[in-house]
């Protein structure tokens, strides 16, 4: 897998051109909404995988990488859009660029261009799950069985595994249906024997006995033992061979299918009747009708799948995997129509196998017929046997039975009304013809029967190929499943176990002993989950929302970890942490260090306090970690940074843009405010909602300020130390100087920033402005290390400091 | 690490071969489609099963 060293973007989604050092490290982005975090997620996963999640799936209709990949203002220009990462191949060792355009997502520009390099990086645009963002993170979780079964599925690609186990399914229907087949074209075959040999049962002696009998009255030796060799006509002269015209046998091939005939319009009535009816309960449920016509049609659609587009329709989709997905998901949702059409086909193969047995005795007649040059009589049954061979072919598909009802509820055999009387005259006229002399009769006693039993030997092989070919693919499915299902209970064992554990560990003050539970079905996985040792619950049943929120992280993190094991390395969460509860962030800090300690994530927040959260937690640090203040279409994300914002700023003053200037100054000011009034413990007027106004923190955060570097002085003091009392003093007394602070209320932040008023100012009347407040916030910050100050502990403050204790303030005074 | 897809495939071969069931030469078969190709299809499957058997049939 990788680590992602370096992102170059330009002009792709909200961004006009943005470098960031990843460093190989867990690496935060936070931003308010709509800052472009999430526009650096797409690129990120667009010069990974060619493909933008968040412009596939489900409610994205209409939009495409190509058209809505680029920067809004150069679509008619996606050459311009382009991604440049520098990626690092853990296993390989090596630090490759992949430069990716959206006008050519699929050509991507590698160096070194190594076949190594390649095959490792494609495995990467094959897993386009790295990415997991906040509207994907329910998925697992809110979702019926059946969908979550769907989608853990498609993140193990399990469903590769599931086309293997239907192909092994297909192959082992059709091997039985074709063995059942064969096996009445054996029945046919050894009635054919025994109607020639006059005997009830097949059975060597019996067969050898009425042969031997004739091959006695020629004077030729006896047979033994029907050996597979044998041949029951041995010893006659070729001449001798020619003539198989056997009155008697004719005679009862002849009684045979008149007998039989009495009984074909009651042949398999049962079945036919049975198929009628479904074929009646489909007429009258055309829904019932469509899905299973749609079924068949998706299964031969899913058959012919040879990539993103579809065969049924020529729709193009994301990629192949999708479509499959889709036409899955169809059949998924046609259970009885799939018992009907079982019910159709089970009963079609029934009607097949009795046609076989019709066609069999057809033969025979047909042969006697054409021997007496009665094609009066061959020809309709000649028509009749093509008839029903195309018949059996229909009846053993459900597109074939749905045409064939009429002719299902009458006779299905259609029996041409002219037979039995045909019959009659044919078997008038061998009657009529002069009984064969013993020795004819004898020979062609024994042509005739070893044409049978040479007929009857083929279909035995034929039949003995087709069930043990059936026999090998039902044992070969059986394997494939029991294997398949063992390897899915460990798998979900393993899962599910991770999930609680991970679960537990970002949880462990009130859910301590957290289990889970994921029950795997014939295409559903349940999860329940421990309710506070109550019992096993549906997540959604009494856990909250931020809690079933934290549970799809976890399960997202069990089924990378069970996919990727060792080389899970990378993946980018895309505002999912939000999702995580307030009290737990710091838990959930400890779970990506502690178990994915060389996994890199990328993760985005519009949450400023979470992300300090983080660098506090240790799991990123300040140089792993970049902050958007605010995005303008003529910009992009602008990062928030103590020294390029004024730099920022100075720029669009420069080119006259006091509108960007003052954006930037007035995001910039919300930022700190909220940071400092955070970091130091300012006390504004409560909002429940937490959406303070900077009018509302700026001065709190000045007035704490103060306080703090008065109570410094006081401190310093008590403890007799003047350099630092002096310190603290000059502070306060800088801050009282400060144009801005002295304003601040006046203008600054009531009217101006509040109403934005700035933006119609011109830029000799804005640049005071700008430097007023770089003066004031430079108040807080420290000269040296440029970090802002803070106060430690939290509660009860003993000390003002900044990141490298330059600046360090005394807070706790000489105890009296 | 094998993929879980090859780690089915390699259990059910030796699964298979186990078994008994189904005939070496049908099984090496078996091993080339699970190894080629991703996507097995079944008729490629009826193939291989319907392969001649050893010369037992009389």
């Amino acid at each position: 897998m990788i680590k992602l060293e370096t992102a170059h973007i330009e002009e792709v989604r909200g961004i006009r051109k943005l470098d960031i050092d990843f460093r190989k490290e867990k690496f935060a982005i936070s931003g308010p909404n709509g800052s472009g975090k999430s526009g650096v997620i797409d690129a990120i996963e667009f010069g990974l995988t060619g493909q933008i999640g968040r412009l596939t799936g489900r409610g994205t209709k209409g939009l495409s990488v190509s058209e809505h990949g680029p920067h809004v203002d150069k679509t008619k220009f996606p050459d311009a859009a382009f991604v440049e990462l520098q990626v690092f191949l853990t296993e390989l060792g090596k630090s490759v660029t992949i430069t990716r355009k959206v006008s050519s997502p699929k050509k991507p520009k590698i160096e070194p261009p190594d076949d190594d390099v390649k095959a490792a990086l494609a495995e990467i645009a094959d897993h386009p799950e790295i990415t997991l963002s906040r509207r994907e993170i329910l998925r697992f979780i809110l979702v019926e069985p059946t969908k979550r079964s769907e989608e853990i599925q498609t993140i193990l690609k399990l469903d590769e595994i599931g086309q293997t186990r239907s192909a092994f399914n297909t192959a082992q229907n059709k091997l039985q249906s074709a063995h059942k087949n064969a096996t009445a074209q054996v029945q046919s075959g050894r009635h054919a024997v025994e109607l020639h040999l006059q005997i009830t049962t097949l059975r060597a002696e019996d067969l050898l006995e009425g042969v031997n009998k004739r091959r006695k009255l020629l004077g030729l030796p006896e047979i033994a033992e029907l050996t597979a060799d044998a041949k029951l006509d041995s010893g006659l002269s070729a001449a001798a061979k020619t003539p198989d015209f056997n009155k008697q046998s004719a005679l009862r091939d002849l009684k045979a299918l008149s007998d039989a005939a009495k009984g074909f319009p009651d042949l398999a009535k049962t079945e036919a009747a049975a198929i009628v009816s479904d074929l009646a309960k489909l007429e009258g449920d055309p829904a019932l009708l469509a899905a299973l016509q749609r079924r068949s049609f998706i299964e031969k659609g899913l058959d012919l799948v040879d990539g993103p587009e579809c065969p049924l329709c020529d729709t193009p989709w994301k990629d192949e995997q999708h479509l499959r997905d889709h036409l899955k998901a169809k059949l998924a949702k046609s259970e009885e129509a799939r018992k009907l059409q079982q019910a159709l086909l089970n009963n079609g193969t029934a009607l097949a196998q009795e046609a076989i047995r019709v066609v069999g005795l057809l033969g025979l007649v047909q042969k006697v017929a054409e021997g007496q040059g009665e094609g009066g009589v061959a020809q309709p049954l000649t028509g009749w046997k093509t008839d029903l061979e195309e018949l059996k072919a229909k009846l053993t598909t459900v597109e074939g039975l749905t045409g064939l009802k009429d002719r299902l509820t009458g006779g299905w055999l259609e029996m041409p009304k002219a037979l039995p009387k045909s019959l009659n005259g044919l078997t008038d006229k061998v009657n009529a013809k002069a009984d064969q002399t013993d020795t004819l009769d004898a020979q062609t006693f024994l042509t005739t029967a070893q044409v049978r039993l040479g007929d009857y030997r083929e279909a035995m092989r034929k039949n003995k190929a087709a069930e043990v070919a059936s026999a090998s693919a039902k044992a070969a499915y059986e394997i494939y499943c029991s294997v398949l299902e063992d390897e899915l209970n460990t798998l979900y064992d393993e899962v599910q176990e991770d999930f609680s554990t991970f679960y537990r560990a970002i949880n462990e003050e009130d859910e301590a002993k957290f289990t889970a539970k994921l029950t795997p079905s014939e295409g559903k996985l349940e999860l329940d989950v421990n309710f506070y040792e109550r019992g096993l619950f549906p997540p959604s049943a009494y856990h909250s929302e931020g809690h079933q929120d934290g549970m799809g992280v976890c399960l997202y993190l069990a089924l990378m970890k069970r996919l990727f094991g060792d080389r899970f390395t990378f993946a980018l969460l895309d505002d999912v942490v939000m999702s995580v509860d307030a009290g737990h962030r710091y838990q959930f800090c400890k779970l990506l260090k502690t178990h994915f300690p060389d996994t890199q994530f990328i993760i985005t927040t519009h949450d400023r306090l979470w992300a300090e959260q983080m660098k506090s937690a240790g799991l990123v640090t300040a140089k792993t970690s970049i902050a958007f203040h605010s995005w303008t279409i003529d910009t992009g994300p602008l990062v928030e940074s103590n020294q390029e914002i004024w730099d920022e700023i100075a720029a669009a003053l420069g080119k006259g843009k006091v509108e960007t200037a003052a954006g930037a100054l007035r995001h910039h000011l919300e930022y700190v405010s909220r940071h400092l009034a955070d970091q130091l413990g300012a006390t504004p007027q409560f909002r429940a909602d937490g959406n303070y106004e900077l009018g509302e923190l700026l001065p709190s955060v000045l007035k704490r300020m103060k306080d703090l570097c008065g109570k410094a002085a006081d401190v310093a003091q008590s403890w007799g130390k003047d350099a630092d009392k002096e310190a603290a003093g000059k502070r306060k007394a800088l801050l009282s100087t400060s144009n801005a602070a002295m304003s601040v209320e006046q203008w600054a932040v009531n009217k101006a920033v509040h109403y934005n008023e700035w933006a119609n100012f011109g830029k000799k009347d804005f640049e005071p402005v700008v430097a007023a407040f770089k003066e004031l916030l430079g108040c807080f910050s420290c000269e040296t290390c440029e970090s802002w100050v803070y106060v430690t502990a939290r509660g009860s403050p003993e000390s003002l400091r900044c990141a490298c204790n330059a600046i360090s303030l005394n807070l706790k005074p000489k105890p009296k | 690490m094998a993929t879980l897809q090859q780690q089915i495939a390699d259990k059910f071969l030796t699964k298979l071969a186990e078994s008994k069931d189904v005939d070496a030469e049908r099984i090496d078969q078996l091993r080339s489609l699970l190894a080629d190709s991703k996507k097995l299809k079944a008729e490629d499957l009826v193939k291989v099963f319907s392969l001649p058997a050893g010369g037992d049939i009389k």
